[in-house]
């Protein structure tokens, strides 16, 4: 309660993010909600105690859409987040733990996804394997591998040469007792702060995917495809694009937000952690 | 038809079915046209497209290069708004009474836009790349009946066909062919080599495409504008709001649902009677579409009218048989008989002896680069969803749904047909109607019916019960066969506009036409 008091921009975002949690995986257990229902004699409605956000060009719900969505958007973010981490975190923490060539051949391997522009390889991945979420997850997972290794390793690097690791060492503890029973866990922070920024940029980079083209194919719903087909009726259904759009702007500043917040927070925590660590016994 | 709407893509007058009060009625909508016409004023006509033009071939019948095909370029006859055959580069024709060749005059004192004279040499030329496979593109096809030519004089030229050849059929052939300068005719995809209204000026790549009046144009009094200036617009909403504010004055090839919008907002709707037909085309080569009855079912199992709702917004009308309204062989009776049933298509699937596994056993191929067929397959996919049919989309993007389609890799695809106005045969042109060499169904189409009945509207001449008979029998074929499962007409071409512009002149293929238009104030 003190924290939210302290951090109330962080209290919203994980308020906000609560709910669309709990409209995405409860919602549509409790409530008549189809998001592929369709009723031609209700295309394009406008909002109504009926349709509280309107209805499609096919006269599906788009409140039922966007809860749907939201649920598309948060496995593929966690599903992308999830690759990213497994892989991007091993390869930041021997990279920076072993360096040497190591380190050398990892970072240039990681240097060379870094290169490619997330949106671009995400689309030429899916041009290879073709359209499904299952694809976007994939292709948005590999793109914030660079991502988790640099900060590994940068934050790997920093604590490498403390008194307390090299310690360890000397006491005789193996280069992995050392690597995921020393250093990992003193590690976390920053890796905790990138898995909520991933987080946002992989509901980004999915709905950019979606508004493109190349995400999910329909009838899926998906929060960037709502965009892509709503902005074609702004004339006749504003609240077609707006609604979905809005929805994904603030789960984005959510997590946004969370996300500072909690790298202040652990910064501040950590600081203090490791001073009390390295201080001379 | 709706306020503010000009509408020629209903059944036209000239056709040997009209009755003498359509007939009076399309002298009379000339008649205005013509009085408009001597009121209009020039100016600079700017024109929303939203695709650049692929080249200035006038026998690469793309979709892009519709804003300049009949301004570079003339064809030898045209239609009128009525259907009805008249004069353009050939001044006359005339048809053997035994229907095996047409003689053509040519008209005299007609230059092409670089100066030489438009004669039998330049017909000839134009002849030798429309019989040329490499060269004649889609003009190619429809030289088909052709035998060969004779240059009687510098302005005679006579086609002999390879067997007798029905008059539609003719009259389709000649408004079919532009003619091309002797001497441009080489490099005519990069230079335009016509005796069109117009003369090319600037071209910006992707961005502009700048026409001029052409000064010795042959009609006399034409073109009315000085200029006509396309900008190439990226989207729709962007070209009607163009067109809102007044930077444009006009939107041709916009999208159904702007036009209708823009309409209602008090803007000119003009529909012409080129239209083309979706057609559910279905491979019959592979399972579970080589099964009779499930793809009959399919004829009943099409929302038609969803389907012309959410991809056309309306415009255009539902129908059972590839046919535009203003063809000859289009029969409204199978709209009613095969009406969207989903008693009817699931009794034909319990006919159809396929277990539920083999039905749910394909997938929709989808372009995904038109809106209007993603929204509709997924109405297809929801209605079928009613029946046990569970399937999914297959979108693919531009060159690969082409391969796609030409190359029959698919079960079953959305996909406009064109030439469905024209002389019912015509319809073999496209790929999933061709008898010969079908890139789906194969170099033997397995379906005979359909064949001969393509064949008896080919070599039945006249046009009394014998004809009819002929359209009745191919039209049973294509619903027997059920390999292609037609849906809705729909206006490729839409045209919408500002008051202020006036003098629209109907093509049967929707392509642009400038010469008449100019400015009420």
């Amino acid at each position: 309660m003190r924290l939210a008091l302290k951090h109330p921009g962080a209290a919203l975002g994980i308020a906000f993010l609560a709910v669309v949690l709990l409209a995405s995986f409860v919602a549509p257990l409790i409530l008549p909600l189809d998001p592929l229902a369709q009723d031609f004699t209700a295309t394009l409605d406008p909002p109504s105690a009926a349709h509280w956000f309107g209805t499609d060009e096919l006269g599906r719900d788009i409140l039922a859409r966007v809860i749907a969505g939201a649920r598309t958007s948060l496995t593929t973010a966690a599903g992308a987040v999830l690759i990213a981490g497994c892989i991007g975190v091993p390869i930041g923490l021997v990279a920076g733990f072993f360096g040497g060539w190591r380190d050398a051949v990892l970072m240039r391997l990681v240097d060379v996804l870094l290169a490619l522009p997330g949106i671009l390889f995400a689309m030429a991945l899916i041009a290879v394997i073709g359209r499904s979420q299952m694809a976007a997850l994939v292709a948005v997972g590999i793109t914030g591998i660079p991502g988790f290794a640099r900060i590994t390793r940068a934050q790997v690097l920093a604590l490498r040469r403390l008194d307390f690791v090299l310690a360890v060492e000397a006491m005789g503890g193996s280069a992995s007792y050392s690597m995921f029973r020393t250093v990992l866990p003193n590690a976390w922070s920053p890796i905790l702060v990138q898995v909520v920024i991933l987080t946002s940029v992989a509901i980004l980079l999915e709905a950019a995917l979606a508004f493109l083209g190349v995400g999910i194919p329909p009838p899926a719903p998906s929060w960037g495809d709502m965009l892509r087909t709503g902005k074609q009726y702004l004339y006749e259904a504003p609240t077609y694009a707006v609604l979905p759009g809005l929805v994904l702007t603030l789960t984005i500043l959510s997590l946004d937000t969370i996300g500072r917040t909690l790298a202040r927070v652990l910064e501040d925590r950590q600081g203090a952690h490791l001073a009390t660590l390295d201080e001379p016994a | 038809m709706a306020k503010g709407s000009l509408d020629w893509s209903q059944p036209r007058l000239g056709r040997r079915q009209a009755g003498g009060l359509l007939a009076a009625a399309g002298l009379a909508m000339a008649g205005l046209g013509r009085a408009q016409a001597a009121a209009l004023n020039t100016g600079t006509l700017r024109v929303a497209v939203l695709a650049d033009i692929v080249n200035y071939d006038p026998m690469q019948f793309s979709s892009q290069n519709a804003t300049v095909m009949r301004n570079l370029y003339d064809t030898l006859i045209d239609y009128d708004a009525r259907g009805k055959a008249v004069p353009a580069l050939a001044s006359a024709w005339k048809v053997a009474d035994d229907s095996t060749s047409v003689t053509l005059t040519l008209r005299k004192g007609v230059t092409f836009q670089d100066g030489s004279a438009m004669d039998s040499a330049a017909l000839d030329a134009t002849l030798k790349k429309a019989n040329d496979p490499a060269k004649g593109k889609n003009v190619y096809p429809t030289m088909a009946v052709v035998k060969d030519w004779t240059v009687v004089d510098p302005s005679t030229v006579r086609i002999n066909f390879k067997a007798p050849v029905p008059d539609r059929q003719i009259t389709d052939l000649l408004e079919f062919m532009p003619v091309i300068s002797p001497a441009g005719i080489d490099s005519v995809e990069t230079k335009p080599a016509g005796t069109g209204a117009f003369n090319m000026v600037e071209r910006v790549l992707g961005q502009k495409l700048h026409l001029g009046a052409n000064p010795n144009y042959w009609r006399h009094g034409q073109p009315l504008l000085k200029d006509v200036v396309f900008t190439v617009f990226s989207d729709n909403a962007s070209a009607s709001a163009a067109l809102e504010s007044g930077a444009v004055d006009m939107i041709y090839g916009g999208g159904a649902r702007d036009a209708v919008r823009l309409r209602d907002a008090g803007y000119q709707l003009i529909q012409g009677p080129g239209q083309l037909v979706q057609v559910f085309r279905i491979n019959t080569t592979m399972a579970p579409f080589n099964n009779e009855k499930f793809r009959q079912a399919f004829n009943y199992l099409i929302d038609r009218a969803a389907i012309l709702k959410v991809g056309y917004a309306g415009l255009g009308e539902v129908t059972a048989l590839p046919w535009a309204p203003s063809s000859p062989a289009a029969d409204r009776s199978y709209d009613k008989t095969y009406a969207f049933n989903l008693a009817k298509g699931e009794a034909l699937l319990k006919q159809c002896g396929l277990s539920a596994a083999q039905m749910n056993d394909w997938k929709l191929t989808v372009n995904s680069s038109d809106d209007a067929s993603v929204r509709i397959s997924q109405v297809v996919q929801a209605t079928l969803a009613k029946v046990g049919i569970n399937i999914k989309l297959d979108l693919k993007g531009g060159t690969e749904f082409v391969d796609a389609m030409l190359g029959g890799h698919f079960n079953a695809m959305f996909g406009g047909v064109g030439n469905v106005q024209k002389f019912p045969s015509r319809i073999a042109t496209n790929s999933i109607y061709r008898t010969v060499n079908n890139p789906v169904l194969g170099k033997v189409i397995p379906f005979k019916d359909y064949v001969d009945a393509i064949q008896r509207v080919d070599t039945t001449m006249g046009s009394g019960p014998a004809v009819k008979a002929a359209y009745d029998a191919l039209n049973k074929a294509m619903v027997n066969d059920s390999f292609g499962i037609a849906t809705n007409s729909y206006n490729v071409f839409l045209i919408v506009a500002a008051k202020k512009v006036s003098g629209f002149v109907p093509d049967i293929d929707n392509l642009l036409v400038l010469r008449e238009i100019g400015f009420t104030s």
